[in-house]
């Protein structure tokens, strides 16, 4: 019965507003302008932020996660074999492998960083392309280096493959003195080229490197593939929700879209300052179209209208304003953008450089489903709150005043 | 008889200075069709928003239908409008964006009834004041004897007690004055609703049943 109610106050506020279509017309263009404004720098900001994510996504392994240990609530939350067991069970991971990280250095006193991981783990997590040679044997002393790391020890230390790599490890003995062990390891392996953080690593068996610390149940992190990129931030949040802390270029993304957020909220913010000039001029409309009907809002109430009643109707007026702004507004928003990809996206693109090449491929505005629902949103609440004041001053109209005064 | 319409000791006065009434006795009877005389300025619009619950007396008491009229309770008034009281005002008493059909209805709005029972009362009211083919003409497009049909079948769409009418013939011809004055002693006769008319025109007030005459606020007897 309410529905019913308020379907035939609109009914009545369409004939209203039908009879003053050019005034209601130009009313509702004030707030599309600035839906639209609104519209455009959002659609900017988007379209922006969705090529910046799509251009790391293409320049780095999204898929790859590290768990590590996290401090909550001051204790330390350690990689036990059973959060290992619990991170391999989370949907959407391929394959999990947990890894010992250790920073070794040469004879010569290259720095090397060393991951120490199951054979196994190499093919299933990092997914590794040789160069040269082949993956570990499980047990044994045995190397695969990172693509840039394989050509520092080439050309500085003279390591080819299938040479052994002198280490020093660094121990103190009982009077506290340090005492470098030597340990031979040798090369089997030279991935191709990643372009991420394994060009830099040596890659041993997690076994040996657990022995060489000295501590069989070392874990630093688990090594995490997951299956899709688009899976990844529900993987992420898994982990968190164990009490771990993960690492990756997924955390890029998450900064493009922290300083993104910050961005689109300033564009709009300004944008939306037009919408303060609509809203106004809804104002303005509704306070000319009560004081014009004064008599007619007298004898409605004589005739049983309540305050409420009146409200209502004029309200209903005003979410008529609302809808034709918010459509129109959506449209010169679409037309907008459209006009920013046209001219805008030259000019951006020359300004950029190459780096962000990808963007001269696809649109830089991005318009969703959420962005001209929101549009709507904006203008038919804006509508109604603007509403708001001509029509309780209809209300308090005296209706006897109102009937003999009214014009 | 049942007595529809009782004032005692009405008194209604701007700014303390100007008395609209002055100690206004009434007693109307359920089906009477009394007209209000008096000049311009004796305080029968005032006397007739009072009973219609649009204005508040300073003092004195008002039943309708016998009941006590709270002047400081506004739901008990907006409920009196919408059950009891049809009003007919003089001319441009329309909605100008409504159809006729739809101006009839329009007191079925707040006074709510659905779609289908306000449209039958509508269109059947349409009927008794002779408009049933002008239904879908909007009051611009309406003479002004017309507009009065449609607005006395407004007044009349609540099915109420009492319908207090100022000037509804003020701004016609004496031909359609005639008219319109007939059509409300039909109505008055045929559903025995009340009528009280407020009017400055003495003939019409000896076609109704009685006529009560005001005169700076009080009633010549």
């Amino acid at each position: 019965m309410i529905l019913g109610r308020l379907l035939d106050y609109l009914k009545v506020s369409a004939h209203q507003v039908s009879r003053k279509r050019m005034r209601v017309f130009l009313t509702a263009l004030g707030i599309a302008i600035g839906v639209a404004a609104v519209i455009g720098t959002v659609s900017l900001g988007e379209g922006v932020r969705y090529q910046a994510v799509e251009a790391i996504k293409e320049q780095s392994d999204l898929t790859l996660i590290e768990a590590t240990a996290d401090i909550r609530g001051g204790a330390i939350q350690f990689i036990t074999p059973a959060k290992i067991d619990e991170l391999a069970t989370i949907q959407h991971v391929e394959a999990s492998s947990a890894v010992v990280r250790e920073a070794y250095t040469t004879k010569r006193q290259t720095y090397l960083e060393v991951v120490g991981i199951d054979p196994g783990g190499i093919e299933g997590v990092i997914q590794p392309k040789f160069l040269r040679g082949e993956n570990l044997e499980p047990g044994s002393r045995q190397a695969v280096l990172g693509h840039d790391v394989a050509e520092t020890l080439q050309r500085y230390e003279g390591v080819r493959f299938g040479d052994t790599i002198p280490i020093l490890i660094r121990r103190y003995d009982e009077d506290g003195m340090p005492v470098d062990e030597e340990v031979q390891f040798t090369l089997v392996g030279v991935l191709q080229e990643r372009d991420d953080a394994f060009d830099q690593v040596m890659l041993i068996d997690r076994g040996v490197a657990q022995e060489l610390r000295g501590d069989e149940a070392a874990f630093d992190g688990v090594l995490i593939r997951v299956d899709s990129p688009d899976a990844v931030f529900g993987v992420v949040d898994d982990v968190k929700a164990l009490g771990l802390t993960a690492e990756g270029a997924f955390q890029q993304i998450e900064s493009v879209n922290q300083l993104m957020d910050v961005v689109v909220l300033v564009l709009a913010f300004f944008a939306g300052v037009s919408l303060i000039v609509g809203a106004l001029m809804i104002v303005n409309t509704m306070v000319t179209s009560v004081f014009e009907r004064t008599r007619e809002i007298g004898i409605t109430m004589a005739i049983g209208a309540s305050p409420a009643d009146v409200v209502h109707l004029i309200l209903a007026e005003c979410f008529y304003i609302g809808l034709i702004g918010g459509v129109l507004g959506n449209l010169l928003g679409i037309a907008f953008t459209g006009a920013i990809n046209a001219f805008g996206k030259p000019f951006i693109i020359t300004r950029l450089g190459d780096t962000f090449s990808t963007f001269a491929e696809g649109d830089i505005t991005l318009i969703t489903p959420e962005i001209l629902a929101i549009g709507m949103a904006i203008a038919i609440v804006l509508s109604l709150v603007s509403g708001l004041y001509p029509a309780l001053k209809a209300a308090h109209l005296n209706p006897v005043t109102a009937i003999r005064t009214g014009v | 008889m049942e007595t529809i319409i009782e004032t005692k000791h009405l008194n209604k006065a701007y700014n303390d200075r100007v008395t609209a009434l002055a100690d206004v006795n009434l007693a109307i009877e359920k089906g009477e069709f009394v007209a209000l005389l008096g000049r311009s300025g004796s305080g029968k619009s005032t006397l007739l928003n009072i009973l219609g619950g649009l204005d508040a007396p300073t003092s004195g008491e008002v039943r309708i239908g016998g009941k006590n009229i709270d002047f400081s309770d506004r739901k008990s008034l907006i409920t009196l409008r919408r059950e009891s009281i049809g009003f007919v005002f003089q001319s441009f008493n329309l909605i100008p964006a409504l159809t006729a059909q739809e101006n009839v209805e329009y007191p079925l709005l707040f006074n709510y009834h659905e779609k289908a029972a306000r449209r039958e009362r509508a269109a059947d009211l349409l009927a008794t004041v002779g408009l049933a083919d002008r239904a879908h003409h909007y009051p611009p497009e309406m003479s002004g004897g017309e507009q009065q049909r449609v607005a006395i079948a407004r007044a009349l769409v609540g099915d109420p007690l009492i319908v207090l009418a100022d000037e509804p013939t003020g701004n016609l011809d004496s031909k359609t004055r005639d008219e319109i004055f007939d059509l409300m002693r039909q109505v008055n006769r045929e559903r025995e609703t009340t009528f009280l008319i407020v009017t400055h025109e003495r003939e019409l007030g000896r076609r109704a049943d009685r006529t009560i005459e005001l005169l700076d606020g009080s009633v010549v007897l």
